[in-house]
């Protein structure tokens, strides 16, 4: 399996410094924005990886992630939030069953 | 009714996104200058305005902040000089402070919009690593940043649903009156 580094260590310091800081600001803030934080370092992890990322990869992370709207709430729409998270989730599954290779089916 | 000063108030928005495209100093200056015309708390004036243009410190700016969507060309941040403010017997969470920052913030929003930048303000930031950043001196307390560049054509959705808001839905005129049926006070 491809182990190819993604990250250049710049990009590691910049994502690392915005989860540590985003752990602090949420102590003060709505807990809504949780989400939209994770959500906002995961694009932000997608479009450091993305050149260098496998082809199939590549794919993946410019889909259902980058479908989500950049400052979505949960509290404008909790179901379809919700429906919109679950979706990109099993598309997370989807790509990983694919990369890694899931057992057979029984 | 209008005037170009209420044209200016109803046509700003929070640019959440910025294009690549440099601003001057002098843009940065007039809205600084703008600034100092903002209604002050007694004019103690307790605030003071931290303006960054260097590209290494605007980045780490960002990677602190992880309430800046934008990629500024510049950023202002709004410290509140918290020993002056002991001087004048108020607490660091005196309320008029945090008033101050915001007639602050809003009289450079509209200053940018006027000189044509898109401006955005952010305040989820570790207060400590912007002072670390910044290099603030002891006592002085980070609180918001203005965000300042070239507004992009294209920008995220708005966060809530544009349902009509009016100035009607948002005020109330004389005394609130008792709902029906509560006892009388």
């Amino acid at each position: 399996m491809a182990s190819a580094m993604v990250l250049t260590e710049d990009e590691a310091l910049e994502l690392l410094a915005f989860l540590i800081t985003a752990a602090r600001t949420q102590l003060d803030e709505a807990a809504e924005y949780g989400p939209l934080r994770l959500l906002t370092a995961a694009g932000r992890l997608a479009d450091f990886m993305a050149e260098r990322a496998s082809p199939a990869t590549r794919e993946f992370l410019a889909g259902p992630l980058k479908a989500l709207p950049e400052v979505a709430l949960r509290s404008v729409d909790p179901s379809r939030y919700a429906a919109q998270l679950d979706a990109v989730c099993r598309a997370v599954a989807d790509h990983l069953v694919g990369h890694f290779g899931g057992g057979s089916a029984s | 009714m209008t005037n170009a000063v209420l044209e200016a108030i109803r046509t700003r928005r929070v640019a959440r996104a910025l294009t690549d495209e440099p601003i001057e100093r002098a843009q940065v200056e007039e809205v600084l200058k703008a600034a100092r015309w903002a209604p002050s708390g007694g004019n103690r004036r307790l605030h003071r305005f931290v303006a960054v243009q260097d590209r290494v410190t605007l980045r780490l700016l960002r990677m602190v902040s992880p309430g800046m969507f934008q990629r500024p060309q510049a950023v202002i941040t709004i410290c509140i000089d918290v020993e002056r403010a002991r001087s004048f017997g108020m607490a660091p969470n005196a309320r008029g402070l945090y008033v101050d920052v915001g007639t602050a913030a809003q009289t450079m929003l509209l200053a940018a919009h006027s000189l044509g930048l898109g401006a955005g303000i952010v305040t989820s930031f570790s207060r400590a690593a912007v002072a670390g950043v910044l290099n603030l001196p002891d006592g002085w307390s980070p609180e918001m940043c203005i965000c300042l560049g070239i507004a992009a054509a294209q920008q995220p959705g708005a966060i809530r649903p544009r349902t009509p808001v009016t100035w009607q839905s948002l005020s109330h005129w004389e005394r609130f009156a008792s709902p029906p049926g509560a006892a009388s006070p």
